[in-house]
């Protein structure tokens, strides 16, 4: 079916966003490397083919005249969803460009900022390109030379919005959300709680309640460990009293 | 005197904004070099330590080094830096601001650097939303749930699309290692804080209009720009100058009378708000505050204009107008500011209102201006505009300000107000004080119900506006049958000596004594008829109307070219003559007219119209006597000289209005 077929383009589309975001804020960091860029520019192709997919199966469908009314709505939905990743992927690549152009890794003295970030996103890009791990084989002046090809790949990706924009006739604004407010929370996200609570001692502010019950987290994994120590510390004693008695 | 702009904008399209963002980005990069640069150290948590973190005092000891300035200077580059976005307080997130101690900062990745050409997002806001909300479990912040719920509103199309981001968003952020999760959670809030401030918090990203073209863009040299250099430099030569002497002059009296009223020149009593978070000051100078503080008294003696914008020297210079019974000059004069500054649906009414409270023949408020204003006013009238009452309120406050400003500021009301004003004590914060101060900030009445108050205001004052009759010339002397004046208890020689004793604005001549002694000596039963009707008056507004209708009538008979019978006051007409004939305007009898009738709707008075005929001529004051002779000649054709008022021509007898 068109529509399934659509939304699992879409989610792929989607995720390869939110990893593309995740990467350019890691740009002119100190967790910026060579990596980083060749990570940049992976995802970068990978989104690109997505949208194109995307784009050529949405405009497909929805040039169909024959479909009903809701269906069509559906498909304003799901064009929706899918103009508004290219625009942030589109803001992202031009930011990364800039940024790329500020921040190069190939001078001799090289200023990154220290922001206190300082592993890899190696993991980030495999997650987008949905491989265990990340292969790296770029060669070494691959920042000026990606940086052209950024370029070329940026008015690319604008001149693909444009023609989407005149080919077809979707209101956004028309579009009604299938979510509603708080949709986010329903999904079962499994929210680690060490990240919490490392998160909420950054947050000064010792009124927070969620600085408690993250303490107590905290609190609560010490515990366990010193109540499975105090566990392992009998059972040697009474190991080696049976062994003694025996 | 004013300051004219100097600087070669063209125009003002290049008006550069925020170019400090692309220095303050040199400056980071420099505070990066790892031997010249803001020494880093790591942070400690409870689980991870996380390295790069600065320390304030680092931070201002390389500012005043790099930059060669004092320390209090580098301290407050520092809190730009901070308040811009480029470095985040890792306590304390919600405070913009660099504390030289050991408080610890981290630098801001340049994603997340303010850029001119990058506008800040809502859909990324939303989708920030959204990631807290989940981390949150969803126990957002008051001013978060509202921006949630705002947004959830106006961006509902794209809602599905933020929801399915900021998931992935969460979940790709969890691919990270637990330190670099941590500093990526700080950076993105620590953006927010800068670019959606939450309440008490001050941004410094507040950058007026977006202009059409990119500021810091280097422009390209067409003709067209060419031309507008010319333009630019032809106007200026074409300007009209003034002597350096005299403007330099201008500016130094200017400088040196509010050198001490200035809050950035000179300390604020008691404290400065934007310093020290402390309202007292703006309480103490609300506009309808009791006592007002010495240095606003102060500041109503230096210019007239000062006293009028003011709204409680205003207030009080009404109080003295009325002790001196010429209040109504400041009512024409609020009048006529009301109508320029007032919406154009109601300028129509509002100009007819202030025509017939103030400009017109025998009206209950007459204002004294000369003729040839009055005339250009009332040739204006026919076809109101915003400004047709300019000449006249120009006139107006001339009059206010030579005459009786002069008076005000030698009178008792005045001297009470100096001496009761309050001098406040000046503030002494400490800095544990001035946090809690900063923690207290609450946001002030809305100023849509500071308006609706004013309104109310303005609307109860003219409710209770006095009617009080201003002049007393053969047009308005009081008929001794019809129960005119109000509140006229005490003798009317002696009345009418004080009130002729007291001084009239300038173009306004003083009757002699004499003649309105004979003229109440003439009028013996008029006193008891008086106080007949000052007791019929007590009740119902019937009474009233019927006084009003009388009084209109007489007012309207005085000046009526004919046509109106005047077989009952006949009699009166010879004494009214000889009392005239010695020069016309007389103080009002009974100025406390207004506090007797206090209810009394100007509205009900206006909306009767007694047979006055459609052609009258509407007198300038002054020329009274002329005028005598004048109208005796044009008595039955109308003179060439006919000033035709606008309303009483297309409403002639509009019983209701």
């Amino acid at each position: 079916m068109g529509k399934e077929e659509c939304k699992t383009m879409l989610d792929a589309l989607n995720k390869v966003t939110a990893c593309y975001r995740h990467l350019v804020v890691a740009l002119g960091s100190t967790s910026d490397s060579q990596n980083l860029r060749e990570e940049l520019k992976r995802t970068r192709k990978k989104a690109q083919e997505l949208a194109v997919a995307n784009r050529t199966k949405l405009t497909s469908l929805l040039k169909d005249k024959s479909i009903s009314k809701e269906d069509r709505a559906e498909y304003e939905r799901l064009w929706v969803l899918f103009s508004s990743s290219m625009d942030l992927l589109e803001v992202d690549m031009k930011r990364s460009l800039e940024i790329g152009q500020d921040f190069p890794l190939k001078v001799p003295t090289r200023h990154l900022i220290q922001t206190g970030m300082t592993g890899s996103t190696g993991t980030v890009a495999a997650r987008a390109m949905s491989v265990q791990n990340m292969k790296y084989e770029a060669d070494s002046n691959i920042d000026t030379a990606d940086l052209r090809d950024l370029q070329a790949e940026i008015s690319q990706v604008s001149q693909m919005m444009e023609e989407m924009e005149m080919k077809v006739q979707v209101a956004p604004w028309a579009v009604e959300a299938k979510q509603e407010a708080g949709a986010e929370l329903k999904s079962n996200m499994s929210v680690g709680n060490s990240s919490v609570g490392v998160i909420s001692i950054c947050e000064e502010e010792p009124k927070d309640e969620e600085g408690g019950g993250g303490g107590d987290a905290g609190l609560a994994s010490i515990c366990a460990v010193v109540v499975f120590f105090v566990i392992v510390t009998v059972a040697v004693v009474l190991g080696y009293l049976v062994i003694n008695m025996s | 005197m004013t300051i004219r702009n100097t600087l070669r904008d063209h125009g003002q399209r290049y008006r550069p904004r925020m170019s400090c963002l692309k220095k303050v980005e040199k400056v980071l990069l420099e505070m990066q070099d790892p031997k010249s640069g803001v020494k880093s150290q790591p942070q400690r948590l409870v689980i991870t330590t996380i390295p790069h973190a600065i320390t304030g005092e680092d931070v201002v000891a390389w500012l005043a080094d790099r930059f060669q300035i004092d320390t209090r200077e580098a301290r407050s580059l520092g809190s730009m830096l901070v308040a811009l976005g480029f470095v985040y307080p890792l306590q304390d997130h919600k405070r913009l601001l660099l504390k030289p101690d050991a408080s610890l900062y981290r630098f801001q990745t340049p994603y997340f650097w303010p850029a001119q050409q990058w506008p800040v997002e809502d859909t990324d806001y939303a989708i920030y939303l959204a990631k807290r909300n989940i981390r949150k479990k969803g126990i957002l912040e008051l001013h978060e749930q509202e921006q949630y719920n705002r947004l959830h509103k106006w961006m509902n199309h794209k809602w599905d699309f933020i929801v399915m981001q900021a998931k992935e968003q969460y979940r790709a952020a969890k691919e990270r290692k637990k330190p670099d999760r941590v500093v990526f959670d700080c950076q993105e809030r620590a953006y927010w804080v800068v670019h959606r401030p939450p309440p008490g918090t001050v941004s410094a990203m507040d950058y007026g209009l977006d202009r059409r073209i990119d500021p810091n863009a280097e422009e390209v040299k067409t003709p067209d720009y060419y031309e507008r250099i010319m333009i630019f430099t032809q106007q200026s030569i074409m300007r009209p100058r003034v002597k350096s002497s005299v403007s330099i002059g201008a500016l130094v009296k200017y400088c040196a009378t509010y050198n001490s009223h200035d809050p950035f020149l000179s300390k604020c009593l008691p404290s400065n708000p934007w310093h020290t978070d402390d309202v007292t000051y703006w309480t103490l100078n609300m506009p309808n505050v009791e006592t007002p503080t010495k240095m606003r008294v102060e500041r109503w003696t230096f210019s007239f204009g000062e006293l009028l914008l003011d709204p409680r020297g205003r207030d009080d210079f009404r109080r003295f107008l009325k002790k001196e019974f010429s209040g109504e000059n400041l009512a024409f004069w609020e009048g006529c500011e009301d109508l320029k500054w007032g919406t154009a649906a109601t300028m129509r009414e509002k100009a007819e209102q202030i025509y017939k409270t103030f400009l017109a023949r025998g009206a209950p408020r007459w204002i004294n201006i000369d003729g040839k204003t009055m005339e250009i006013t009332v040739n204006g009238l026919k076809h109101p505009h915003r400004y047709v009452l300019d000449a006249a309120q120009t006139h107006i406050y001339m009059l206010m300000k030579k005459d009786s400003y002069g008076r005000y500021m030698k009178s008792q009301v005045f001297k009470d107000t100096l001496k009761k004003a309050i001098c406040p004590e000046e503030h002494k914060f400490t800095d544990a004080q001035l946090e809690q101060n900063a923690k207290n900030r609450r946001p002030s009445l809305s100023p849509i119900i500071l308006r609706q108050q004013e309104l109310e205001e303005r609307a109860k004052m003219a409710a209770n506006a006095p009617v009080d009759i201003t002049q007393l010339c053969r047009f308005t002397t009081p008929v001794p049958h019809l129960a005119v004046y109000s509140g006229l208890m005490d003798s009317p020689t002696a009345n009418a000596s004080s009130s002729l004793a007291v001084p009239c604005p300038s173009p306004v001549s003083v009757a002699p004594d004499s003649t309105s002694a004979s003229d109440r000596r003439a009028e013996p039963g008029g006193e008891a008829e008086r106080d007949g009707g000052e007791a019929a008056r007590a009740p119902g507004p019937t009474c009233k109307s019927r006084v009003a209708l009388s009084l209109r009538r007489l007012l309207r008979r005085r000046c009526g070219v004919g046509g109106a019978p005047s077989a009952v006051f006949a009699s009166l007409s010879p004494r009214c003559h000889a009392a005239a004939g010695a020069g016309g305007r007389i103080r009002p009898i009974s100025p406390d007219a207004s506090s007797q009738a206090p209810s009394r709707r100007i509205g009900n008075f206006f909306q009767i119209k007694v047979d006055i005929p459609p052609e009258c001529r509407i007198y300038p004051i002054e020329s009274e006597d002329e005028d005598e002779e004048n109208r005796a000649t044009s008595q039955g054709a109308l003179g060439a000289k006919e000033i035709i008022c606008p309303w009483e021509s297309l409403t002639p007898h509009n019983g209701a209005g």
